[in-house]
């Protein structure tokens, strides 16, 4: 009985008032996916593409071990020798991986224009931004990936989030 | 037989390996290069269209722990491509490189599993035949993946040698091909013409515009661990514009990887007086990285120097760096000068016993010098006058002229060789110096498929068998040998030729060896010419042949009167067959490469 007299209160209710109709529907879409997210920890470690990104940076181009060593200590000179070849290795395989090329072919500082319908993940306006706006000067030409080839992974779940073996030389 | 839908080129190289293929039903269609799946580290498989031609041999535990995808059958089983190379530095002993050149090797039999050379006992041993063969499988393997609809063993394919291997080596690679699953119609191409074919395919017809009657062009190849020279002709037939391959010079292996290990060690002296003893690690990365400098230094507007380093072991990559500045003057100095020196048209290659990199086992030019080997095989082939031996055009083929400064000296000395006739104009276009070959190889079984200039070239070498003289034995000595000439140089595919002159008698029923001798410069003697003399740089030894006689019923006092007929089939297979003069029976001469000279 409760539930039918329920019914017909929210019924009413929904009718004359536009807030509650438009509170209840964003309930309802939230109670249709369960209230508390599942835990995203898996049964045990698995080998995810981030992991495969991240291992690869490091082993062509040793990025981790740059980005976990402290600076301190070391001259601009020492640094900077280091960095022109890790450079150089993570660009080759991020390019490899991913073949980076500029969204836009136009120069930075040329006015380009705009679509009609502007793609808020291809376009960042900035400035004085006002509906209806043609064209643009651009400020940075935006980057996107032409392929997505990550290696694959062939090894075991137990050695899943290794980023980079230990290595150890036998005498 | 299907029709084939694709031609496939595959270059075989010393260092690096590739296939490249196009469809044969598009006539626009351009040539694409295959994607090869390939492990780099124990655990991870990455794609490239580069196969780095490294087998590893993995231990029995690696095996189990089932990482690891490995290409042949359980026996033969390795790893091929970059981890392979990866762990030549690491693990150099259960590694093997340069397998190529082993199987050109003919002073060890290439059937014997000796490889990786010097490995301790417990590691499993694979033939030079074997290798080469896994990375054929490999790249097999992944055509098949890819085209499941179209296996390779239906298609045109194409493989290439280089243009110096001798009959033996060509044949062992076709040994080792057919092992990999190959179609049995296959053809083997050279490698310098394959850079020519490259070139074709990507001028379309107008070639025809840049090449006229008359000239001659000098392709010149160097690869990671050889050096090839090849002298194709402008030729008029029936009015039309034809290539004719007319020489190839010695098999010489000096090669890019040589060009690297030197620059290496002369930044490894630069360490040192900075107070750093490298370590074998470090000694490969340092030269990894001297390659990137190298190609820096020896562009056209390179920078005076251009620093090395070689980051930590460790993971303090920064506080265990080191570095130093490599000049383009010491590179200049160590590769131009080094591998290209100044040198006149009538310098020979140095005959030394030994050089500063030579790796134990195999026969490493004891002259580096390229140009010296260049001067010595355009003499040889101008004959007096030197004016007939000049290029007129020049097509570079290999990575290493990735550095322009390479390219320069070969014009530079080509200005001094030839001071009234000038430099060989320099044939541009679509230059992909990594990739050419196989490019090229692809191109080639298009054209054989639809049509298209194409190069004559035939037998690259003249080939002669000995026989020893008759006449009374020399207690102790051996008697003298005088050397027949059974093939002609530049005999075509398809054509036999029975050799004249006297009868030759063959022992029944024990197995009978022949001497056998190539010569890339004497390019007149007609099959039966007999040679009482030659230097040693006109004939070069190569595998014996051999072939076992059933006793015959009527043969006199155990011996068979037979001549000797050759035949090169459409494939450019060399065939040498005994036939009896008595009788209708004839016995084929097979290559014994098993037997160690």
């Amino acid at each position: 009985m409760l539930r039918l007299a329920l019914g017909i209160r929210i019924f009413f209710k929904v009718l004359f008032s536009p807030r509650f109709a438009r509170a209840l529907w964003a309930w309802l879409e939230v109670w249709k996916t369960p209230a508390t997210p599942e835990s995203k920890e898996p049964d045990g470690p698995q080998r995810t593409p981030a992991i495969e990104l991240l291992a690869t940076l490091q082993r062509e181009g040793r990025l981790v071990d740059f980005l976990q060593e402290k600076l301190d200590g070391y001259s601009d000179a020492q640094v900077g020798a280091a960095v022109r070849d890790i450079h150089r290795d993570c660009a080759g395989a991020l390019n490899r991986v991913f073949g980076i090329a500029p969204l836009l072919e136009q120069e930075e500082g040329a006015i380009v224009s705009l679509p009609a319908e502007v793609d808020p993940g291809a376009w960042k306006l900035t400035g004085n931004v006002a509906p209806g706006a043609e064209s643009a000067r651009l400020c940075h030409h935006g980057w996107k990936i032409t392929r997505h080839e990550l290696p694959a992974w062939t090894g075991r779940d137990t050695s899943a989030w290794v980023v980079a073996p230990a290595e150890v030389e036998i005498g | 037989m299907t029709t084939p839908q694709y031609s496939i080129g595959i270059d075989l190289g010393t260092t690096n390996s590739a296939l490249a293929y196009v469809p044969l039903n598009e006539e626009q269609a351009s040539v694409q290069l295959l994607n090869i799946p390939q492990m780099v580290t124990a655990t991870t498989v990455e794609t490239s269209p580069l196969l780095p031609s490294f087998a590893y041999v993995p231990t029995p535990e690696e095996i189990a722990s089932g990482s690891l995808t490995l290409t042949g059958a359980d026996a033969e089983a390795a790893v091929i491509g970059r981890f392979a190379r990866t762990q030549s530095a690491d693990v150099p002993t259960r590694t093997v490189a340069a397998a190529k050149s082993w199987l050109c090797h003919s002073r060890v039999d290439r059937h014997q599993p000796i490889l990786p050379w010097n490995a301790p006992e417990e590691v499993r041993k694979l033939s030079p035949v074997a290798v080469s063969s896994l990375y054929l499988q490999h790249l097999v393997g992944a055509w098949n993946q890819q085209f499941p609809d179209a296996p390779f063993d239906q298609q045109q394919v194409t493989l290439t040698v280089p243009a110096s291997f001798d009959a033996s080596a060509r044949e062992l690679t076709r040994e080792a091909a057919a092992r990999a699953g190959f179609p049995s119609d296959f053809t083997l191409l050279e490698e310098p013409q394959a850079g020519l074919y490259a070139w074709l395919g990507v001028r379309g017809e107008e070639w025809r515009k840049d090449l006229k009657i008359g000239d001659r062009i000098l392709v010149c190849d160097v690869g990671g661990g050889t050096t090839d020279f090849t002298l194709i002709a402008v030729e008029d037939r029936d009015g039309e514009l034809e290539l004719s391959r007319v020489a190839v010079g010695n098999h010489i292996l000096v090669g890019g990887d040589n060009m690297d290990l030197a620059l290496a060690f002369a930044a490894q002296a630069l360490f040192k007086e900075k107070g750093h003893n490298l370590d074998a690690w470090q000694s490969v990365s340092l030269w990894h990285a001297c390659r990137a400098a190298k190609e820096a230094l020896l562009s056209a507007d390179g920078p005076d120097q251009c620093p090395v380093t070689i980051l930590g072991r460790g993971s303090r990559v920064i506080g265990g760096s080191i570095s130093v500045d490599l000049s383009r003057e010491l590179v200049q100095q160590t590769l131009v000068d080094g591998f290209l020196p100044a040198c006149g048209l009538d310098d020979k290659p140095v005959k030394r016993p030994a050089s500063g990199f030579r790796q134990l086992g195999l026969p490493y030019e004891s002259d580096t010098a390229i140009t010296r080997h260049l001067a010595h095989f355009l003499r040889e082939q101008g004959g007096a006058g030197s004016e007939t031996g000049r290029p007129t055009h020049l097509l570079f083929n290999g990575g290493v002229f990735k550095a322009a400064a390479l390219k320069q000296r070969i014009h530079e000395l080509f200005a001094d060789w030839f001071p009234t006739e000038g430099v060989p104009a320099p044939l541009i276009g679509g230059e992909d110096l990594d990739f050419a070959v196989a490019r090229g190889a692809a191109n080639y079984g298009r054209i054989k498929q639809q049509g298209g200039v194409r190069i004559r070239g035939g037998t690259a070498r003249a080939y002669y068998i000995g026989i020893e003289t008759a006449g009374l034995a020399v207690p102790g000595a051996p008697r003298p040998l005088n050397a027949l000439c059974v093939v002609p140089h530049g005999m075509e595919e398809g054509t036999s030729v029975e050799v004249p002159g006297q009868e030759i008698g063959l022992v029944v029923g024990e197995p009978v060896h022949f001497r056998f001798f190539s010569s890339t410069s004497r390019l007149s003697d007609e099959p039966g010419r007999l040679l009482t003399s030659w230097t040693e740089d006109e004939l070069q030894e190569t595998d014996s042949l051999e072939a076992a006689l059933p006793a015959a019923e009527n043969a006199e006092g155990g011996y068979v009167p037979v001549r000797i007929e050759t035949r090169v089939t459409e494939l450019g297979v060399l065939e040498l067959w005994c036939v009896s003069t008595v009788s209708d029976e004839r016995w084929k001469l097979e290559f014994s490469v098993r037997d160690s000279t």
